[in-house]
């Protein structure tokens, strides 16, 4: 069912790219299980454009982040696959000034949910896999031994099993019919309700049971397409030295601390920390619980108008109860 | 007046990190210094330029490194120094103040206020009132082996 997704972005792809300097996409990985992303310069790379719930990357950090994708020949735009998930990404940075609207032409790909390729790991240990592919709610796979199957809902991504934006929200052209949404955004924080649930001590437990096995590693960082200080980034500045070289678990706190609170009001759950964190860390679920906070108060979402100022980022002075 | 004896004498010291604006609560904590207003010895004074200097990640470093309570105090909405800093902070202050339990940091060792320069007596019960709330929810059990620390720093 998505080889004919797969072809309709790459004739829709191709009939845009003689406007476009660079589009960014996805392409086969080194197993079937796994996509990574291409830059398609000339017709001639468009068949290693490819479409599939396997696409996980959130690609809009590629306009921002060193060495970003910029425009050899200013008069045309860059291309950008989106999901609905990435496009909120998008809009973000729109709002931020990051880029421009009319310098990007947007394909959105509305999409029923991207497959974690732990989960399924975790669910049966295969070794050599042949093929993947999605079929209405199964995932087939096979692999050396032979063929597996697996129910789609116990392989997605935890953030597409609470999606409530799968459709693109800005998009130049439109790859596919949308898709209706799994929750209402007020339902989509069942996790974060169950964590709050527990108590204090429980809590605490549990961020320190988690955060302890972080590394430091600054992947989690490197991955969100809004952690936009780069190289500037007080985690690693020496002047002002929030955090040395300890490798205390009050460190990885307050590293966690530092992501998550330049992320408030900002972050629009893409998942990109909690997929790119080799600790299996479950560390979006803290940017939800800010997200949660500024929906109940502030009734803000994130990545949702191109026009809206973040929450953080403004004040009412009408505002009371705070 | 009648407030002014009314400190409890604590047992032990706690380690309360102020963070006031330099243009009310500051004069505020100083004009109750001046009308000789008794109050706790517990906290440690900031002075910073503005609330709105205050950035949240300065309350979340004090409490994960072992800080037994963060107080920040500013001018009252709509009469900040510089037009509007407090009604920034004012928002960023109340989204870590619901953020800090989902952490595990019990968000009583944290509290925002607003005391104007001429205030001596409120910011003596604001003062005294943390005090010795800090002090009935005791030492803070901070984050792991870090927190040792703070303690060897402090005592």
């Amino acid at each position: 069912m998505f080889e004919n997704a797969t072809k309709q972005l790459r004739e829709t792809v191709e009939a845009a790219l003689p406007e476009l300097n660079t589009v960014v996409g996805w392409r086969a990985g080194y197993d079937p299980l796994h996509m990574t992303p291409v830059f398609i310069k000339n017709a001639g790379d468009l068949s290693k454009l490819e479409w599939s719930p396997f696409c996980v990357q959130n690609l809009s950090g590629y306009l921002v982040k060193d060495p970003a994708v910029r425009a050899q020949d200013p008069s045309k735009k860059i291309g950008i696959c989106v999901k609905g998930c990435d496009s909120r990404s998008l809009v973000a940075l729109i709002q931020e000034k990051f880029i421009e609207r009319n310098q990007i032409h947007v394909f959105g790909i509305p999409c029923r949910g991207t497959v974690d390729w732990r989960r399924v790991m975790k669910l049966g240990p295969l070794t050599g896999i042949q093929s993947a592919r999605v079929e209405e709610s199964r995932l087939v796979v096979e692999d050396a031994n032979g063929g597996h199957t697996f129910a789609l809902e116990d392989v997605l991504a935890r953030k597409c099993l609470r999606c409530a934006h799968p459709n693109p929200v800005i998009h130049d052209v439109l790859i596919g019919e949308p898709v209706t949404p799994r929750v209402a955004v007020e339902n989509s924080y069942g996790e974060v309700e169950r964590m709050e649930e527990q108590s204090l001590e429980d809590r605490l437990g549990f961020w320190k049971k988690e955060l302890d096995k972080c590394l430091r590693c600054y992947a989690c960082r490197n991955a969100c397409p809004l952690c936009v200080c780069q190289d500037r980034c007080i985690a690693e500045t020496r002047e002002p030295r929030w955090l040395t070289q300890r490798v205390g678990t009050s460190e990885k706190f307050l590293f966690h601390f530092i992501h998550a609170l330049h992320l408030a009001g900002r972050c629009t759950e893409c998942g990109e920390c909690e997929r790119a964190c080799p600790m299996e860390i479950p560390v979006t679920l803290i940017k939800e619980k800010l997200n949660k906070i500024t929906l109940e108060l502030m009734s803000y979402e994130a990545g949702m108008d191109p026009e809206a100022v973040p929450p953080l980022l403004t004040f009412n002075p009408g505002e009371t109860g705070l | 007046m009648s407030g002014s004896n009314s400190v409890p004498v604590t047992e032990q010291g706690m380690k309360i990190v102020g963070f006031l604006c330099n243009w009310c609560s500051y004069g505020g904590a100083d004009t109750a210094g001046v009308c000789r207003f008794k109050q706790p010895t517990d906290l440690r004074i900031i002075r910073i330029p503005c609330t709105g200097r205050m950035d949240p990640l300065f309350a979340a470093k004090s409490l994960i490194y072992g800080a037994d309570g963060v107080l920040v105090s500013g001018c009252h909405p709509r009469d900040c120094h510089y037009a509007v800093g407090n009604l920034y902070a004012r928002r960023r202050l109340e989204v870590l103040k619901h953020f800090l339990p989902f952490m595990g940091i019990d968000p009583r060792r944290f509290h925002y206020t607003w005391v104007s320069a001429s205030e001596g007596q409120l910011w003596q019960r604001v003062v005294t009132d943390f005090s010795e709330q800090i002090h009935q929810l005791g030492p803070n059990p901070g984050i792991g082996a870090e927190s040792e620390i703070f303690e060897k720093l402090g005592n």
